[in-house]
């Protein structure tokens, strides 16, 4: 028989990886674009969230509501009831980092494809982790974004991989500079400048190192993560059982050569016919572009013959099952959900708690939008369910006083969309006074620069004349700084700024906060017996 | 003195100033001040330039001009907390008009300087006249010797040294430690470092900043000035419509100048006093020769 491969298959896989790498240049463009331009709205940056059905169905199953923007997620669902999961192999940019690095270490032999396909098995892993899942979505507790493929690849690139380009060109800059090429240098700073990238996140090395051993994990085997760990690759194998595009041997040419099986990236098995898994096919025509003898190929079949599928033991399933259902209540055993905590600040916009951890998919958007780098993936501070939702950390930046970006970019509503003028009016916490630490109060000398960057007009910080009693007995006065709570928004700029460095003599709490009933502070019906007449004006 | 008894004296003086030396002689030396007033902001800054005698006076062809202004917060023209996008942009066009070959606006701003610069208005209306209008950049920061009597060292932006001529465009400003936030505090953004320190000795290490800077000119935006909830303010009842410029070769003057619209009087600034006992400037504006007009 003659040996050729399909021309018409590789083209296809031709298209194929520009599909891919389009998806992903556009991931990449929409990440890059997701901060200040200029502009007070910034547009609909994180539209592809709302194309994944595993976000939209596990996040309305946890917060019991319906987001309209998911309506999205019904077209990947047609189109793989229909074709199968082209979206894994053509769309999925998490996909296609996995392919990439794939094939890099097939290349570079650290991959070595096996014949002896022993691990199918490990195939029904993902769909596992799929019903954990789904059935703690059921008792409220919302997982998805630890493995959801975007939320992962999102949370990956804003607090690791783009803080490290930004680190890295910074050091490139430096070397430009120390190498004469000044002019470089400064044009480099200014673009990186415009990209406004935030560079410091307190879980970027340890998400950094997560992404990493992700991608090493295709070293043993192709597409580790979509063949035995992606949840949203599961969810549409569940859908692809009765898609029409199959694929075939034509065994009156095929040589048996088992190159296809060997090749195919997600442990489809193409060969033999009745051994394909529809299920786990990601239709990128590796197995037919690569046949030697062009016998394998795509017909379009409304009934197939017979489907082969993931081997998913009933009694691993209701093991599963069990399992999400007995740890469910453990997630509730944090104390956040009794008592507000302190440093639990949460962007402006953000649902009451509870709901929050509902609807949170822990994908970063709001962390790569915020100008000041104020929000970080949290680790303990909001309970393991909210492990990776953002947090508001005032000694790394400040709640910007006419920026709503963080709500803006939320795809799931878990931080509710602002106007500016909203915003402004939204309280996240509220600031104290540390007097032991405040260099007015403690040591006698001129200091308020926590007055002079507070945002509100009239300002929420005021001063007083204090004494302090210096250590040589003499007695300073001073301005020093005291709080209106009824005017501060909890924004945190003056913990931020305060000069005290390392423990800071001003700081933020969510206490006041207007999102929650229990953490509330000063009772709105006390201040009119309070204020009587207008308050004195401190400026004059 | 008393403030009334000043400003009497200022207006006096002014108008001996404007009819005096130009009936006496002709060719007389421009005025060492200049305090124009009108609707128009660009329009007050092209007369405040012409009064002092034109841009030329300042700039020679080919010369590389550094423009300051102040784009600390980010907070749109109308809320006075940053220099009046027109005035800048006047200031540029008559750099370029006066032979400049490269004119650069910048700021080391308090808030997100992306935010800042497009808010104020100052980037886009520097840049529509042909400035530069870049970020500032931290590998161009360099610690330097500033001889000054609080401040010996500190991190400057050489953007603000390495410049043939420096132009200083402060806005009129309340500022809760030092009262006023004119030109002198206007240099805390062209350094980087810790300059929430510096409020420590706020007026000494402005006039210490002053003193190193040194700029060719003061052209002070008091279009609109921020009366409290300085410096930022943040609602339109902060501020006053003053509608004025004040141009001058003296920092310490046009500060002197500025404090009458805040009916203070200059002794009831540290920093003046300080500035004028080194040598900065005048702070008794009756021994200089003051222009004031309204166009």
């Amino acid at each position: 028989m003659k040996k050729e491969r399909s021309r018409k298959y590789r083209a296809i896989q031709s298209v194929r990886i520009v599909s891919q790498a389009g998806f992903f240049g556009l991931f990449l463009y929409l990440l890059f674009k997701t901060h200040f331009t200029g502009k007070d709205y910034i547009g609909p940056v994180e539209t592809f969230f709302h194309f994944d059905p595993l976000l939209a169905i596990a996040t309305a199953i946890a917060s019991r509501v319906l987001f309209a923007s998911f309506a999205l997620a019904a077209i990947t669902i047609v189109l793989t009831l229909v074709l199968g999961r082209y979206v894994c192999g053509w769309v999925c940019p998490l996909g296609t980092v996995h392919q990439f690095f794939s094939f890099v270490f097939k290349k570079s032999k650290l991959l070595k494809p096996r014949k002896e396909e022993k691990s199918a098995g490990r195939l029904a892993w993902k769909y596992y982790i799929l019903v954990i899942v789904l059935v703690a979505s059921l008792f409220a507790v919302d997982l998805v974004g630890i493995a959801d493929p975007l939320s992962f690849l999102y949370r990956s690139f804003a607090a690791a991989v783009v803080p490290w380009f930004a680190r890295a060109g910074g050091a490139l800059i430096g070397l430009f500079y120390k190498a004469g090429l000044s002019s470089a240098g400064d044009a480099a700073a200014q673009f990186l400048g415009t990209l406004s990238l935030n560079q410091t996140f307190q879980q970027g090395f340890f998400l950094g190192l997560l992404f990493l051993g992700a991608v090493v994990l295709n070293m043993s085997k192709e597409r580790f993560w979509c063949r035995y760990l992606c949840p949203a690759g599961a969810l549409l194998g569940l859908f692809s059982r009765w898609n029409v595009v199959k694929v075939r041997v034509d065994m009156d040419k095929c040589i048996k050569c088992n190159l296809c099986t060997l090749h195919c990236q997600t442990q489809a098995n193409p060969y033999p016919n009745e051994g394909w898994r529809s299920s786990e096919c990601v239709y990128c025509y590796t197995c037919a572009a690569i046949c030697p003898t062009k016998a394998v190929y795509f017909p379009v079949k409304k009934n197939p013959e017979k489907i082969a599928s993931v081997n998913l033991s009933r009694r691993r399933l209701i093991f599963t099952s069990a399992l999400a259902l007995v740890a469910a209540p453990f997630f509730k055993l944090t104390p956040a959900g009794k008592r507000a905590a302190a440093r639990l600040i949460r962007p402006p916009g953000a649902l009451p708690e509870p709901q929050f951890l509902q609807k949170c998919v822990k994908c970063s958007e709001c962390m790569k939008a915020c100008p000041t780098n104020a929000l970080q993936p949290a680790l303990d501070e909001a309970g393991p369910e909210g492990i990776w939702t953002p947090v508001l950390k005032p000694r790394i930046g400040y709640c910007e006083y006419y920026c709503s970006l963080c709500s803006q970019v939320c795809p799931t509503g878990a931080i509710r969309e602002l106007t500016i003028e909203e915003k402004i009016k939204v309280k996240i916490g509220s600031a104290w006074v540390n007097k032991d630490r405040c260099i007015p109060y403690t040591l006698g000398r001129p200091c308020i620069v926590c007055e002079e960057h507070c945002p509100t007009s009239p300002k929420a910080i005021k001063f007083v004349l204090v004494e302090a009693k210096l250590p040589d007995g003499t007695v300073a006065t001073q301005k020093a700084p005291v709080i209106d709570l009824d005017l501060c928004i909890g924004c945190g700029i003056c913990e931020t700024k305060c000069p005290v460095m390392d423990d800071p003599a001003i700081y933020c709490t969510s206490v006041g906060e207007d999102r929650s009933e229990k953490n509330r502070l000063l009772l709105e019906t006390i201040q009119p017996a309070v204020m009587t007449g207008e308050p004195e004006d401190p400026y004059r | 003195m008393r403030r009334r008894d000043f400003m009497k004296d200022l207006a006096v003086g002014s108008i001996i100033l404007r009819c005096g030396p130009s009936l006496l002689a002709q060719g007389t030396p421009a005025p060492d001040l200049a305090m124009i007033t009108g609707e128009s902001p660009a329009a007050i800054t092209k007369e405040a330039l012409a009064a002092l005698g034109g841009m030329k006076r300042f700039i020679a062809k080919g010369d590389k001009v550094m423009i300051k202004p102040n784009i600390g917060w980010d907070r749109t023209p109308e809320l006075a907390a940053t220099t009046n996008p027109e005035i800048v942009k006047t200031l540029v066009e008559l750099s370029f008009e006066a032979g400049a070959k490269e004119v650069t606006v910048m700021d080391n701003t308090i808030n997100q300087a992306q935010r800042c610069y497009a808010r104020s208005g100052i980037a886009e209306a520097a840049k529509a006249a042909g400035a530069k209008v870049p970020f500032v950049n931290d590998y161009r920061l360099k610690k330097m010797t500033l001889k000054g009597e609080w401040l010996k060292e500190w991190e400057v932006f050489t953007d603000f040294v390495e410049t043939d001529k420096l132009i200083n465009v402060p806005i009129a400003k309340h500022h809760s430690l030092s009262r006023l936030s004119i030109g002198m505090k206007n240099w805390l953004g062209a350094i980087g470092g810790a300059r929430n320190q510096l409020h420590q000795k706020i007026d000494e290490a402005m006039v210490d900043l002053a003193a190193f800077f040194k700029p060719q000119l003061t052209v002070l935006d008091a279009y609109r000035i921020l009366t409290r909830n300085g410096p930022q303010g943040g609602r339109i009842s902060d501020i006053k419509l003053q509608k004025t410029v004040v141009a001058s070769i003296d920092p310490v003057a046009v500060e002197t100048a500025a404090a009458g619209f805040f009916e203070l009087r200059p002794e009831e600034l540290p920093c003046l006093g300080i500035a004028e006992k080194r040598g900065l400037g005048q702070t008794n504006l009756e021994k200089l020769t003051v222009e004031k007009r309204t166009v």
